[in-house]
């Protein structure tokens, strides 16, 4: 290594000859003394201000994380925690208009993506950490995953328009928003699944098949159920990047509807496209700033209990089934 | 590798249509799982359909020219380009750095219950919803930046300091992540020759780790590169130049995002040849992260500290 | 693997009712949004038009479509009218592919659209007005100044008897209709400058407007709101007795454009639109009706 020692040389011990301690001055050990002390005490300053810089690094990033739900929730909760708000009717053009059918749409769209996406995710994991062999069709499948992941969201939202409204004939409908999504959530599901699966001790497995289960009948009964709490996770936090997705729905689902929707097949309004919505078109509604700031606000509690309720989840499953991992 | 199917293992009888009833599961989760490789290969097929008369009509240089106007046949693309690279680097700039660092923090200097406090943190930060920061940004920081920095307020600025803090979870986490996965023995060594904590991280962590590191901000970048919303809201928009920081301007994604549902004909096509663009984009970069992964593998086998 | 045995069993269960409550909330959401809209519930059903419709395209025409719609399904009850917006480009395509019923568009279809067979069908004529940021002193510009700001010659607001304040232009997208009328009447078919910021609504026109010093744009007449201020054009002001009188040249027709033959319930929504009460009520407060 260049430079400075790195190390520091303490040393308390007297010489065997009985020659005076180190450092008192003399002559070329005593230099190399000096000099490993004075690099001693520079280290353990620079380390000091290191672990300062970086202390502040992380106060800092949870401040940001602090101002942003702070300003948003002190900003529109208090429109959005009245129920005529929020399971009121929108205004086109008047006031006082609520983002009824706006929530029912998020929760309706998230239910039939997650209906959809979660059984698909854990097949596809399942088979890919269970019933294959590590060969081309695995590779294929990990890349396209890979790819599939990396993609933008708006691309994944003019390929729905382009491949579920039009060629399909689906029209702007939950329907054609909620196969968009499972297309754009299928890599995490997959990802998080199969890392639930792989961490079961293949004894599990093992005791299973020594007593003459098939392959399947071992998934099902043993590996799927232990793995439980890791695809909950899972499901739970797709479904906080459901309701926070709008990009893929604004050409897909819709961004404005006036009655919550029926069926899968009607258009609808989540709630973070309803947003880009009133910024783009909302201006001729005098109060469309407040209707946007409570829909933040309503939108970020939302995914706020999804994303912490999804650790709690996982932990009371897991308490239940006495899962020691 | 099926279970025995003829015969069980302890005598008895056994399902005689358990194999192919093996067979036939094997078979709907092999669809499954290829039901993403489908998906992919849709999605490439179908852009390429509708960017076709984009590329018959412009080709493929003159896509990637300079001048963009519909209506007199020009289609270049290399303002949207230039912004979207812009915007991106620009977050990386000011986002990597904060997040590294954080990540540092708790891989070396957290307490364990700070660490999973920040660290679920970073979580609930990674799953804000992208349209609430773009409203944000909108509301609150627009408004500050013409204040500051005079004109419109909105340009690459803007949108670089809201991509920053979207992309500072993705950083920080898989950063953190590759510094846990260097092997305590490294750490170990070098605090037995009695260094610091802050040398030992500059000295054999971080430089061990650095794949991990780099595969951090590039991801990160892809992030940031594939970002619709909250760009949206803020970058003006304006087909221009990004000549600085605060104009407005234009990137790949908001011109698709906000000219798609008004545009037809060949303009359409064109844009279904950006998102093309930002695909390839994207996929490179996860080759990037590819290889970089293999080596960070590399770097760890063997065990022998590298100097 | 520790634990009980039934659990296994218990926690599908238990799982497939968490992911079904929202699926369950919802129609109770429903009842309570429907009743807590203003007791529609209540009054007897005037027609018997059941069904439903889709409407997408011209920002500009959107409010009008959403009011009329919002009156239409007053009426009928067991109507569902879609609104959504789009620009006149997307929605004139939207109306030939079959994805919408009607496509509202604020302008007339251009040469390469005609041999789609859609039917267009006037319903008002609208007003724009040139907005400017507040603080903007100025409070005309003639035709040939509006040509020179819009287009970059002229740059600054000192040089049209104003502050020295440098002039952001902000225009519509190339796509819409608005757009498309502004470049050729005011700017005689020449582009706008290459720096201007593109909206692709009013709204957000009239909102970068309001919130950008020295900035100018165009919106709908009825998007003017105390936010921004509204300029003569050419000493003319922008209202609907000087587009009547043809004395204010920045006007253009608004129509809805069908496909083929229309259905019944769509004919019947353009029939209302049409009526005289209608355009009285209605489209007279911020266009000018067609039918009197």
């Amino acid at each position: 290594m260049k430079g400075e020692p790195v190390v520091a040389v303490r040393s308390a011990v007297r010489s065997p000859s009985g020659a005076p301690p180190l450092g008192e001055g003399n002559g070329w050990r005593g230099l190399l003394e000096e000099r490993a002390a004075k690099a001693a005490r520079k280290a353990s300053m620079a380390d000091r201000a290191a672990g300062l810089v970086f202390k502040a690094a992380a106060a800092v990033s949870l401040a940001v994380l602090a101002f942003i739900i702070g300003i948003i929730l002190v900003k529109g909760l208090g429109t959005a925690v009245r129920p005529s708000f929020l399971f009121g009717r929108p205004q086109a053009m008047k006031e006082g208009g609520g983002i009824g059918p706006m929530f029912i749409s998020s929760l309706y769209l998230t239910f039939l993506t997650t209906v959809i996406v979660v059984p698909l995710g854990v097949g596809a994991a399942l088979y890919l950490a269970e019933f294959s062999r590590d060969g081309r069709l695995v590779r294929l499948v990990r890349w396209g995953t890979e790819s599939l992941s990396s993609i933008s969201s708006v691309v994944f939202g003019i390929f729905g328009m382009v491949f579920f409204v039009i060629y399909m004939r689906l029209s702007y409908s939950l329907l054609a928003g909620a196969l968009t999504l499972t297309l754009m959530n299928l890599p995490t599901v997959m990802r998080v699944t199969e890392e639930s699966i792989r961490a079961i001790p293949w004894s599990y497995r093992e005791a299973s098949l020594s007593l003459g289960a098939s392959r399947w009948e071992t998934a099902r009964r043993v590996v799927l159920p232990a793995a439980l709490p890791g695809i909950t996770t899972g499901a739970i936090l797709t479904m906080g990047r459901i309701m926070g997705e709008s990009a893929a729905l604004v050409y897909t689902v819709g961004i404005f509807v006036r009655k919550p929707p029926l069926s899968p097949l009607q258009p609808a309004a989540p709630m973070a496209a309803n947003i880009w919505h009133l910024y783009t078109e909302g201006a001729l509604i005098p109060d469309w700033m407040r209707v946007a700031s409570g829909e933040a606000a309503a939108l970020l509690v939302l995914v706020l209990l999804l994303n912490l309720g999804a650790g709690a989840l996982a932990r009371v499953i897991r308490k239940k089934m006495g899962i020691v991992q | 590798m099926a279970g025995p199917t003829a015969h069980s293992w302890a005598g008895g009888p056994v399902n005689p249509f358990k194999g192919q009833r093996e067979a036939a599961i094997r078979w709907t989760l092999r669809i499954c799982a290829l039901t993403s490789v489908v998906g992919l290969v849709l999605m490439v097929a179908f852009l390429l359909r509708e960017s076709l008369p984009a590329w018959k009509e412009a080709g493929l240089a003159n896509i990637f020219a300079y001048e963009w106007n519909p209506d007199k046949g020009r289609y270049g693309i290399l303002i949207f380009l230039a912004g979207t690279l812009a915007v991106s680097l620009v977050s990386l700039l000011l986002g990597a750095p904060l997040a590294l660092a954080t990540a540092i923090y708790l891989h070396a200097y957290a307490r364990p219950a700070w660490r999973r406090v920040i660290g679920k943190g970073l979580e609930v930060l990674a799953g804000i919803p992208s349209i609430i920061l773009g409203w944000l940004g909108f509301t609150t920081l627009v408004p500050l930046v013409r204040r500051l920095a005079g004109g419109t307020g909105m340009g690459i600025l803007p949108a670089s300091i809201v991509l920053a803090v979207m992309i500072l979870p993705t950083v920080a986490t898989i950063a953190r992540d590759s510094l846990d996965a260097v092997p305590e023995s490294f750490a170990e060594a070098s605090f037995s020759m009695g260094a610091t904590r802050w040398q030992t991280l500059r000295r054999v962590i971080i430089p061990t780790a650095w794949p991990g590191i780099a595969v951090a901000m590039i991801l990160g970048l892809g992030r940031a590169l594939g970002e619709t919303m909250a760009v949206a809201m803020v970058i003006g928009p304006a087909t221009a130049f990004p000549r600085n920081l605060t104009t407005p301007t234009h990137t790949l994604t908001t011109k698709i995002m906000l000219e798609m549902g008004e545009s037809t004909g060949v303009h359409r096509s064109s844009l279904f040849a950006m998102a093309l663009v930002l695909l390839a984009l994207s996929m490179l970069l996860i080759l990037l992260v590819r290889l970089l992964s293999r080596k960070a593998v590399r770097e760890f086998s063997g065990g022998v500290l590298t100097c | 693997m520790k634990g009980k045995d039934g659990f296994a069993v218990k926690h599908w269960r238990a799982l497939g009712l968490a992911l079904l409550i929202p699926f369950l909330v919802s129609p109770l959401l429903l009842a309570a949004s429907g009743c807590g809209g203003g007791g529609d519930a209540s009054e007897p059903a005037k027609k018997g038009l059941k069904g439903s419709l889709k409407l997408s395209g011209s920002t500009t025409v959107l409010p009008l479509a959403q009011q009329a719609a919002e009156m239409f399904m007053d009426e009928n009850p067991d109507v569902t009218i879609d609104v959504q917006g789009g620009g006149s480009s997307v929605g004139i395509s939207n109306v030939s592919e079959g994805v919408v019923d009607i496509g509202m568009s604020s302008r007339n279809l251009k040469k390469e659209e005609e041999g789609l067979g859609l039917v267009g069908h006037r319903i008002a004529l609208d007003v724009i007005v040139i907005i400017t940021h507040k603080d903007v002193p100025v409070e005309d510009l003639s035709p040939e100044q509006v040509k020179d700001i819009f287009t970059g010659k002229i740059t600054n607001w000192k040089q049209v008897g104003g502050p020295d304040l440098a002039i952001q232009v902000v225009v519509r997208d190339k796509a819409s209709g608005t757009r498309e009328m502004f470049d050729e009447k005011a700017l005689k078919k020449e582009e706008p400058k290459a720096g201007a910021i593109e909206c692709n609504s009013n709204g957000l026109v009239r909102q970068t407007v309001a919130g950008t010093p020295g900035a100018i744009g165009y919106v709908s007449l009825g998007y003017i709101d105390g936010t921004v201020k509204a300029l003569k054009y050419g000493g003319v002001e922008g209202n609907q007795a000087n587009a009547e009188a043809g004395k204010y040249a920045l006007s253009r027709y608004l129509y809805l454009f069908t496909k083929g033959e229309m259905g019944e319930l769509a004919k019947a929504f353009i029939d209302y639109i049409l009526s005289p009460k209608f355009q009285r009520e209605v489209v007279a407060k911020e266009y000018i009706p067609v039918v009197k």
